[in-house]
């Protein structure tokens, strides 16, 4: 059973995002916004963070592309996004000591760094044609605000389990 | 020199950007339907989902009845108003559907561009980045969807199907910007005029009609609907109202901004249009580009 629990609280955040655009208004920050939920992408930087590099990069590498599949239908973006970002963070937490706030900061700005980078490849490949002001103020901050209350109020609950998965992972 | 391409991380970062083009380059081409893998991951992942947004969606609606209840009084005051203009446009509506059914007799032609086979689904899903406008619904191929069909809610045109698998499909929303979707649209004044609904403005929430011309007179208001030229998409579907028109950049078409009937974002259960005018595997082998023009 624990062996699955990781995937399952995954696959669980993979759903809830595709829950919380169809069900949660749009609008939820005033008219002009548009946010975008990163659960899952929260979740894998604390798995980065918390038990390793090397779990948190395979984990990225395995729900970017189910995403790219599932959602998108571009297969690369979120496969290349999701392990690179991770990949960065591990580096930063190389010269920060690992606490709930420095994780919180460094998670988010993560998230930061996502929504930036598919906002570039999307321009990239003509996905969208909106410029690069009316993009932070349309997407960005609503995002990063949304992201940040998730953050908060599941980060302690996370950093639990992901402590407890680190220790099983070391008496092994 | 040497060192730097023994340097093991860059050479991963290159080969990894390499594959990254290679994969988007893949799946951006112009396919008529998706690689086998994509379809079990898509299918898997669609049981899933339906097991979570079925109960979801039972929920949902009950807290939407509760909203409900709040306004039924003055609901019921107005629908009562509308319903004494009911009878007499319903009787008036038998007659003009049966001197319709006549003349189609008398003049032999028993197709029209109208008909279309309704097949109510469900939303699954919806991408949650939203860059790429797309809802996941739960009929499949083994229903009888097919690519291209159109897609509308009760209040009109949603989208169009972009990818089928067995189980499940995806439909393109029109508020997700492709340059190769255009639905050919009819808007109705005195005499219809034609034009082409391309694309959609994120930050006024509106649809761009193009290719109106110049000399036709548009108003506020006025209904727009689709065409059904093409043969995809069935004629008489509606898809919204003009809030403003204006000149072209050479002066020599109009652009109007039309407000669409149905809301993009708050989207449950949804009708495929199943149309059987043209075999519609005979416009899948056409290029993408023409299909709906």
């Amino acid at each position: 059973m624990k062996k699955f629990l990781l995937p399952l609280l995954f696959l669980f955040l993979f759903i809830l995002e595709s829950l919380y655009v169809q069900y949660v208004p749009v609008e939820i920050l005033g008219r002009n916004s548009i946010v975008t939920p990163h659960f899952l992408f929260a979740a894998l930087l604390f798995l980065t963070i918390y038990v390793g590099k090397k779990q948190g990069i395979i984990y990225a590498a395995i729900f970017g592309l189910l995403f790219d599949i599932v959602y998108i239908e571009v297969i690369g973006i979120y496969l290349f996004l999701y392990p690179f970002i991770c990949y960065l963070v591990s580096k930063i937490m190389h010269i920060m000591q690992t606490n709930i706030v420095i994780a919180f900061l460094v998670s988010l700005l993560g998230i930061a760094l996502l929504e930036v980078g598919v906002y570039e490849m999307d321009y990239l490949i003509h996905v969208t044609n909106l410029d690069f002001m009316s993009f932070i103020n349309l997407r960005f901050y609503p995002t990063l605000i949304i992201n940040a209350i998730f953050i908060t109020i599941a980060g302690y609950p996370f950093k639990r389990l992901f402590e407890k998965h680190a220790e099983a992972l070391r008496a092994d | 020199m040497p060192q730097f391409f023994l340097n093991k991380r860059l050479i991963i970062l290159l080969v990894s950007i390499i594959v990254l083009v290679a994969l988007i380059g893949f799946s951006l081409r112009e396919r008529s339907k998706l690689s086998w893998p994509e379809q079990f991951v898509k299918d898997t992942t669609g049981w899933v989902q339906s097991l979570v947004s079925k109960p979801t969606n039972f929920v949902a609606g009950f807290f939407e009845n509760l909203q409900d209840l709040t306004n039924t009084y003055d609901e019921n005051k107005e629908l009562k108003s509308r319903i004494e203009n009911l009878a007499s446009l319903e009787a008036q509506v038998q007659e003009l559907k049966k001197d319709n059914k006549e003349l189609r007799d008398v003049l032999d032609e028993k197709k029209t561009l109208r008909d279309f086979e309704p097949l109510p689904a469900t939303v699954i899903g919806r991408n949650p980045d939203r860059w790429h406008e797309m809802i996941i619904i739960d009929k499949g191929k083994l229903n009888g969807v097919k690519k291209n069909m159109a897609v509308v809610t009760a209040s009109g045109l949603i989208g169009k199907v972009k990818n089928v698998t067995q189980f499940s499909s995806t439909v393109q929303l029109m508020s997700s910007m492709d340059p190769k979707n255009r639905i050919s649209a009819i808007i109705q004044g005195e005499t219809p005029v034609y034009g082409l609904v391309e694309g959609y403005d994120k930050e006024k929430k509106l649809l761009i009609v193009k290719a109106i011309p110049s000399g036709a007179k548009i108003e506020k208001d006025q209904t727009v609907i689709t065409s059904g030229l093409g043969g995809i998409f069935p004629k008489a579907l509606m898809i919204g109202k003009v809030v403003e028109v204006k000149q072209d950049q050479y002066g020599l078409n109009q652009t109007a901004l039309v407000k669409p009937g149905a809301d993009f974002y708050d989207i449950q259960n949804v009708i495929v249009t199943k149309t059987n005018m043209i075999p519609v595997d005979a416009a899948e082998t056409t290029d993408g580009k023409e299909e709906e023009s």
